[in-house]
């Protein structure tokens, strides 16, 4: 019984820390650009605001524009249920494993895809296009780069895929777990609309990719679309954290194991979003052809990984 | 205390020999002769540091030599001559390769995976502490080579062969903690004289040509 509660307990966290993530990365973004830039808890008040609006749709669009953010969001939150947040044994263990995490994040991206083009807007279109160009060829490389950790810990279940590095601690400098770690983070920057891949931050259509398809999306659609955004990113950074560097992940279901586990997982969250801020600042935004080429070198990344892995062992 | 030196030694020869091999990856994905440069400096600082590394547990003093002629040679020396061959060429970005980068990065995995097929029975009948990287060492063989073959620059060609040579250097590091210091030296002597040689080609490939894209040397036949 306590396994459920802790597990409902681990999705309200992810879905109330979500948005404050985002705000975080914009707020550090701002001040390395010596602007004083919205506290880190202002893509609440945003929520709050874009959940009391009307929502004001093209005559065009179908079903499937409406259903398309409820899709979204409840994907992502249903991956929230099978990663390792604060603990690595799970009641949902054997709901979801890796495949099931890739699976279900792309679903979302697939009928994101669909309701960008459902309006029969130019701009969706083309921000549909330019998303599914992006996630071909990032897809495969999530689940490559987990894989390589994977076939260490033998089994592709993230609980037993933690436990394992956190009872194997020199395992951390092999060059699997580097490479694994930098392809993932690559793809982590493409799937989550970070720059060098697309601006979040952008306001011409142009160089839009995420923002293309959610342009015609207004009230309470639109808060759905970006807190299931917010949350998207919130699970990379935590596959990032808790896959690659387990240590603070609760073994054991007392409260002071889970305190820590909860103290780990938000520093690590805040060192990744430093991170991320500090790259989006210092480099610019790719031209799109040279996107693939970058996430080609993000799957060759991690099909080196795997292949270290596999033939070391 | 020796079985975690071993450990300890495994897997920082096997680390340094991945940063090697991921510079040359670099190679592919760059477009500018800048960047190539830039590049191989690093591969070939961390070289060093590998040969430091296996000269200091394999307990092979004249390693520390090779490896201060390594950094002389390869990062200050050859780099430098290279950037001023460079800038009085004038700056030319290699922007039609033979097969485009992104094909070019996917080739260079399966070519990494290649070399791991092929040196299987050798990494399993070696009992040395570094036989994890020598897999390594000859995809960095072959990517030098791929990078020989399909780019058309001439001073890309160059740099390519400067990485071939890396690779052969981490292959002996590695599988024989390193070769004699006097024919470590007599290779890097061939080495420093052959890129010598390839400068005065390149200039005079330029000047005859205005480019040194090597497809014009096609001209020749007419």
């Amino acid at each position: 019984m306590t396994g459920y509660l802790l597990e409902l307990a681990q999705v309200l966290l992810a879905l109330t820390l979500a948005p404050g993530l985002v705000g975080l990365i914009r707020w550090l973004k701002a001040r390395l650009q010596n602007r004083r830039g919205a506290p880190p808890w202002q893509p609440y008040f945003e929520l709050r605001k874009l959940f009391g609006k009307e929502v004001v749709m093209s005559n065009n669009a179908s079903w499937l524009f409406r259903f398309a953010p409820y899709i979204v969001f409840s994907s992502a939150v249903a991956v929230t249920f099978i990663i390792p947040l604060i603990t690595a044994t799970l009641p949902f263990d054997n709901v979801g494993d890796l495949i099931a995490v890739v699976y279900l994040l792309l679903l979302g991206t697939f009928f994101l895809a669909l309701a960008g083009l459902d309006p029969g807007t130019a701009f969706g279109g083309m921000g549909a296009s330019r998303e599914m160009t992006v996630a071909a060829i990032a897809e495969p490389t999530i689940a490559l780069s987990i894989f390589g950790l994977a076939l260490g810990a033998g089994s592709t279940n993230l609980g037993r895929i933690v436990m394992h590095t956190l009872a194997d601690p020199a395992a951390v400098i092999n060059p699997g777990h580097l490479l694994g770690f930098a392809a993932l983070f690559i793809v982590m920057l493409a799937e989550t609309g970070r720059l060098p891949i697309d601006n979040p931050a952008t306001h011409l259509e142009l160089t839009m990719i995420h923002e293309a398809m959610i342009l015609e999306y207004s009230g309470r659609y639109l808060a759905l679309i970006e807190w299931a955004a917010a949350i998207k990113l919130f699970i990379f950074f935590s596959l990032l954290a808790n896959l690659f560097l387990p240590w603070g992940v609760a073994t054991s279901l007392t409260p002071a194991a889970l305190g820590i586990a909860l103290l780990a997982l938000v520093v690590k969250l805040a060192v990744l979003a430093l991170a991320v801020a500090l790259l989006e600042t210092r480099i610019a935004k790719l031209r799109l052809f040279r996107v693939p080429e970058l996430l080609g070198l993000s799957f060759v990344l991690a099909l080196l990984a795997v292949t270290s892995s596999f033939l070391l062992r | 205390m020796n079985f975690m030196n071993d450990a300890l030694f495994s897997q920082l020869s096997t680390l340094g020999a991945s940063v090697v091999l991921f510079f040359g990856i670099a190679l592919l994905w760059r477009r500018s002769l800048h960047s190539y440069v830039a590049a191989f400096k690093w591969q070939s600082a961390v070289l060093a540091l590998l040969f430091v590394i296996v000269g200091y547990f394999g307990n092979d003093h004249e390693l520390y030599i090779v490896a201060i002629v390594l950094f002389g040679l390869k990062v200050l020396i050859i780099p430098r001559y290279l950037d001023r061959l460079q800038a009085r060429i004038g700056i030319e970005r290699e922007a039609t390769p033979y097969v485009n980068v992104a094909s070019s990065l996917i080739i260079a995995g399966l070519l990494v995976l290649f070399a791991y097929a092929v040196t299987r029975p050798v990494v399993s009948l070696s009992t040395l502490p570094t036989r994890g990287g020598l897999p390594l060492a000859i995809g960095l063989i072959f990517v030098g080579l791929f990078v020989i073959i399909t780019r058309k620059k001439a001073l890309t060609q160059v740099v390519g062969f400067l990485v071939l040579e890396n690779g052969i250097a981490l292959l002996a590091a590695l599988g024989t903690y390193g070769i004699p210091l006097i024919v470590e030296l007599g290779v890097f002597l061939d080495v420093l004289m052959g890129f010598l040689v390839m400068q005065v080609f390149v200039y005079h490939i330029q000047s005859t040509f205005d480019s040194i894209d090597v497809d014009r040397l096609n001209q020749l036949r007419h």
